[in-house]
């Protein structure tokens, strides 16, 4: 808990003319960010991600859907589910640990859920099968920052993730006329479209990389206070600055940045004009991150 | 998968919907028409805004614009026991989807999308409200959604409804709340979307803001969208906004004018 002194101390030090934090970064600085992949053998996809104390382990689960069913969709979805761990937030309740937790869920639900968002290769057999992706996040420990960091964690553990590949296969009876006499292999995927099931091909391998990957998004808080906007809040600077704007960009290679999602949290209001230069700086940033972030998977995926 | 509730009978374990045969032919027509049915891409559906639904409350107001219905009840400020004092009042917006009001039926007990819509319509409200003058007290808002035409609608519909409520209750506050929004389908901007022409958007832009003061109080946009078109679709939804707050201030002069006489 901050007292009102404390909240006024910083605030007055991030809208003096000379800006000053508590650790001495300047008002657009992240913390020294950690990340690391493949870190889960069972898992399709993994990451941790730590960033100045906040850290989140991403991991992704492929498991067959039937398109039929009542949440399933063709060609694949994703499902996204966050948990707090309880050393977490040691100052709140159950019950709000379980709001933030759901928050947290139906944010990356409705972002990297979207149906702009969908890899391709997550169908296994046309109108009948595919992949649903779960992506579970747990936060081990929440020292400012939770949206950009979760973001970060999710995207990784997406970059990482490969999929099985799998091989549609049809059963026929032998010697059965149907028209002309077709190669009843189990190999004939030419019939796809009435493949009644199929099968891992290579129990080997990890399987094909997940499609999209450059298009996932990552997340910029903006922090506003009076006209001024920092990046990356400490908890102090969180409890003395409450208003602040999450920009959800997707920055795909050569192309131009595409705004995934927007919120705007916490108790306080913005000027229109505002949010066009908040949109445009947080633009700025998110192309930054995306890049070094990038550098980094690229790295470790050649390391694998 | 129904849980079981010990209060009330439970149907069977398992049960769908029926599916009629017009709701078969609307799904197949997968190409939709290019212009919108009914209206201009920059009219929204009009608005039914009344006060005093709710007499026991210490204000209500009800909302009906064609197919989403929301009734809104105000209770406060009251005491908030057993709580530690606290300097500022505290907002409590609390959403309940009746069983009926989505084409599947929706389990009586409190669901977590009920949540979601509370926390946007609660972030929308908080900067209108002047609850420095309410210290150790609560405001209770509490929004029944009778016909629910998409999340969006929902969400902008009870944030005016709410206003007004709190207004009715007699609420000091910094200016009225309205919200609107909208949708991006392909390249052109609708307004007031319905829950198809929401599917069918790549992009949906919600906001909340205090034409009397011009500020913005509440931005939510899902879908993909470019940094120019988010910024259009702002302006577009404020210009809406204007409209609807002249809506939500005859409605209040209204049954002010009838309370009188």
């Amino acid at each position: 808990m901050t007292s009102k002194s404390e909240k006024s101390y910083i605030q007055s030090s991030l809208l003096s003319d000379a800006p000053l934090r508590a650790d001495g970064r300047s008002l657009w600085d992240y913390r020294s960010i950690f990340l690391e992949t493949g870190i889960i053998a069972q898992a399709n996809g993994s990451a941790r991600v730590n960033v100045g104390g906040t850290e989140i382990v991403a991991a992704c689960k492929l498991e067959v859907e039937d398109v039929e069913s009542i949440d399933g969709i063709d060609g694949g979805r994703i499902f996204c589910a966050v948990s707090c761990s309880l050393s977490a937030y040691p100052h709140l309740s159950s019950a709000a640990i379980d709001d933030i937790q759901y928050d947290l869920s139906q944010l990356l639900n409705s972002t990297l859920g979207h149906s702009s968002l969908r890899p391709s290769n997550l169908s296994i057999l046309p109108h009948k099968r595919s992949w649903l992706l779960n992506l579970d996040c747990i936060v081990i420990s929440d020292v400012g920052n939770i949206y950009d960091v979760l973001f970060m964690a999710a995207r990784a553990a997406l970059w990482d993730t490969h999929v099985p590949i799998t091989r549609a296969i049809e059963y026929r009876a032998p010697q059965r006329t149907s028209g002309d006499a077709m190669d009843e292999s189990g190999l004939d995927t030419r019939q796809a479209a009435q493949a009644a099931d199929f099968e891992l091909k290579d129990y080997w391998t990890e399987g094909d990389i997940l499609d999209g990957r450059d298009r996932w998004p990552v997340c910029i808080t903006l922090n506003l206070i009076s006209s001024k906007h920092f990046l990356d809040a400490d908890p102090r600077e969180d409890a003395a600055v409450p208003l602040r704007l999450l920009l959800i960009f997707s920055c795909p290679n050569s192309q131009k940045p595409l705004l995934q999602g927007t919120r705007l949290i916490g108790s306080g209001e913005i000027a229109p004009s505002e949010f066009k230069s908040l949109v445009e700086a947080g633009q700025k940033y998110a192309m930054a991150l995306t890049k070094t972030l990038h550098a980094k998977l690229q790295s470790d995926s050649l390391q694998q | 998968m129904a849980s079981f509730d010990r209060r009330r009978i439970n149907g069977p374990e398992e049960s769908r919907p029926p599916v009629f045969e017009d709701d078969e032919d609307a799904e197949q027509i997968s190409v939709t028409p290019k212009t919108r049915k009914g209206r201009a891409n920059k009219d929204i559906r009009p608005i039914f805004l009344t006060t005093g639904l709710i007499s026991q409350a210490n204000g209500s107001s009800y909302i009906e614009t064609e197919k989403t219905k929301i009734a809104c009840a105000v209770y406060g400020p009251r005491q908030i026991k057993n709580a530690p004092y606290n300097e500022i009042g505290k907002l409590n917006v609390e959403v309940k989807f009746a069983p009926f009001s989505c084409s599947r039926r929706r389990a009586p007990l409190r669901d977590a999308e009920d949540r979601s819509i509370s926390v946007l319509i609660q972030q929308s409200l908080l900067p209108s409200l002047r609850l420095e003058l309410l210290p150790k007290s609560g405001i209770d808002v509490f929004i029944t959604i009778i016909e629910n035409d998409g999340v969006e609608a929902c969400v902008a519909s009870g944030a005016v409804a709410a206003s007004t409520a709190l207004a009715d209750a007699g609420i000091e506050m910094f200016g009225l709340v309205t919200s609107c929004a909208s949708a991006m389908v392909e390249e052109e901007i609708w307004l007031d979307p319905t829950a198809e022409e929401t599917v069918r958007a790549r992009a949906s832009f919600t906001i909340a803001c205090i034409p009397a003061l011009g500020t913005v109080t509440n931005i939510w946009q899902t879908g993909q969208l470019t940094a120019e078109e988010a910024i259009c679709c702002l302006e577009a939804c404020q210009t809406c906004c204007r409209d609807i707050h002249n809506v939500m201030a005859s409605a209040l002069l209204n049954s002010q004018a009838a309370k009188c006489s």
